[in-house]
């Protein structure tokens, strides 16, 4: 199983993104963009492993070999939503064009006082959603977020916008990390999950996903069934200059397993995920933030 | 091989029918093995299905704030004596 993605593209950036932040809140978001070109070069040019994961995923999505701009375009992506956060994280939320579709899901969610789970993904930023809802529309949410392999960054981030740190459970490890998930829903918290990197020793799932079996974490849906609660899908996609789109989705109101058939139960509800994975994807293909080996198509 | 006392065995009965671990004899529980990671093995998933199980059989919460939850979950023998303290039933 490959698990690069521990590394890669967070590592050694961190300077880069304080340079860059300090550069957009300082002089300005067209500077700090502007930057964004030789950056992208530079990790065109030197992050080996990722522009290989760019190159596999983008041969799948767009159904042909990638020209080296749109590596170079997908990278940027990336670049962008990353420069962005500065914005997010510090609540100027007011230079954003947001667009919801099925918005009326999350806020029927949020007045109903139930929790749920959010379930989102790296394609495209979950950033947009976390200070959308608790900035903006002061929704419920928590977040689990795995900090330990990027405790740099994620020091960094927490220090731009402490409250929204807050929010976070961490994944440190402990017998307890899934029980404060549990707590927190049934306290009527949303809590946002990214579904779709699985975790080394993590429960798997197998689905199809651009006609391969690839293997998803088993975790968000095993905690939803746990839970009793609906599970929310999201999508933040970034869609160029400074224009966001948020996405939201019934997946379940609850997920039922039934001990004997449980792996094949949660199949079908990862199978619906992915399929929805690959469908924003195919939309916004250049969103997709997983710069490493997905399809372990190293693998021996 | 230590023995369990009778209530060690009825938590690991409990442990082994709920998380249902076909493989595992409630007997043969060593109470100071780690049930997490090493040992028995056990992941965040099991120990989220264990408390929804201490609550509905013994009738208390496990809290997710308690800083004593690794101890509590660290072996068979901690996870009795903690429920023998808290339970209401």
């Amino acid at each position: 199983m490959n698990h690069n993605w521990a590394q890669l593209p967070e590592r050694g950036n961190l300077a880069a993104l304080r340079l860059i932040h300090w550069i957009t809140l300082h002089i300005g978001r067209p500077a700090g963009r502007a930057l964004l070109y030789p950056i992208t070069l530079y990790f065109l040019l030197t992050a080996t492993a990722a522009r290989r994961g760019s190159q596999r995923y983008l041969r799948r999505v767009l159904g042909r070999a990638p020209r080296l701009r749109e590596v170079f375009r997908h990278i940027h992506c990336f670049a962008a939503t990353i420069l962005d956060r500065v914005y997010f994280l510090s609540g100027r939320l007011d230079r954003f064009e947001v667009r919801f579709f099925n918005e009326q899901l999350i806020l029927d969610q949020a007045a109903s006082g139930q929790g749920c789970i959010l379930l989102g993904s790296h394609l495209g930023s979950f950033e947009a959603l976390r200070t959308l809802g608790v900035t903006a529309n002061h929704f419920p949410i928590k977040i689990l977020m795995n900090t330990a392999h990027n405790q740099g960054m994620t020091r960094y981030l927490s220090a731009l916008n402490p409250t929204l740190a807050e929010t976070i459970i961490p994944i440190d490890g402990g017998p307890d990390t899934l029980l404060k998930v549990q707590e927190s829903v049934s306290q009527g918290f949303m809590v946002g999950v990214l579904g779709d990197r699985v975790v080394p020793g993590e429960r798997t799932v197998q689905c199809r996903f651009f006609g391969q079996d690839t293997l998803f974490p088993a975790g968000p849906l095993l905690l939803a069934a746990l839970a009793g609660c609906p599970v929310i899908l999201f999508f933040g996609l970034y869609r160029g200059g400074n224009r966001y789109d948020a996405h939201f989705e019934r997946l379940a109101d609850r997920i039922d397993l039934d001990r004997r058939r449980r792996q094949e139960q949660l199949g079908k509800w990862a199978q619906r995920y992915a399929d929805r994975l690959a469908h924003y994807a195919r939309i916004a293909p250049y969103n997709w933030f997983n710069f490493y080996d997905y399809w372990e198509e190293d693998a021996p | 091989m230590e023995a369990l006392s009778p209530f060690e065995l009825e938590v690991a009965r409990l442990l082994v029918e709920t998380l249902h671990l076909e493989e595992v004899q409630p007997e043969a529980v060593q109470p100071e093995e780690a049930l997490f990671g090493e040992g028995l093995g056990l992941d965040s998933i099991d120990a989220l299905e264990l408390a929804l199980a201490i609550a509905k059989t013994y009738g208390f919460q496990l809290r997710a704030e308690d800083q004593n939850n690794r101890r509590i979950f660290a072996s068979l023998r901690a996870l009795s004596q903690h429920i023998a303290q808290q339970r209401t039933r």
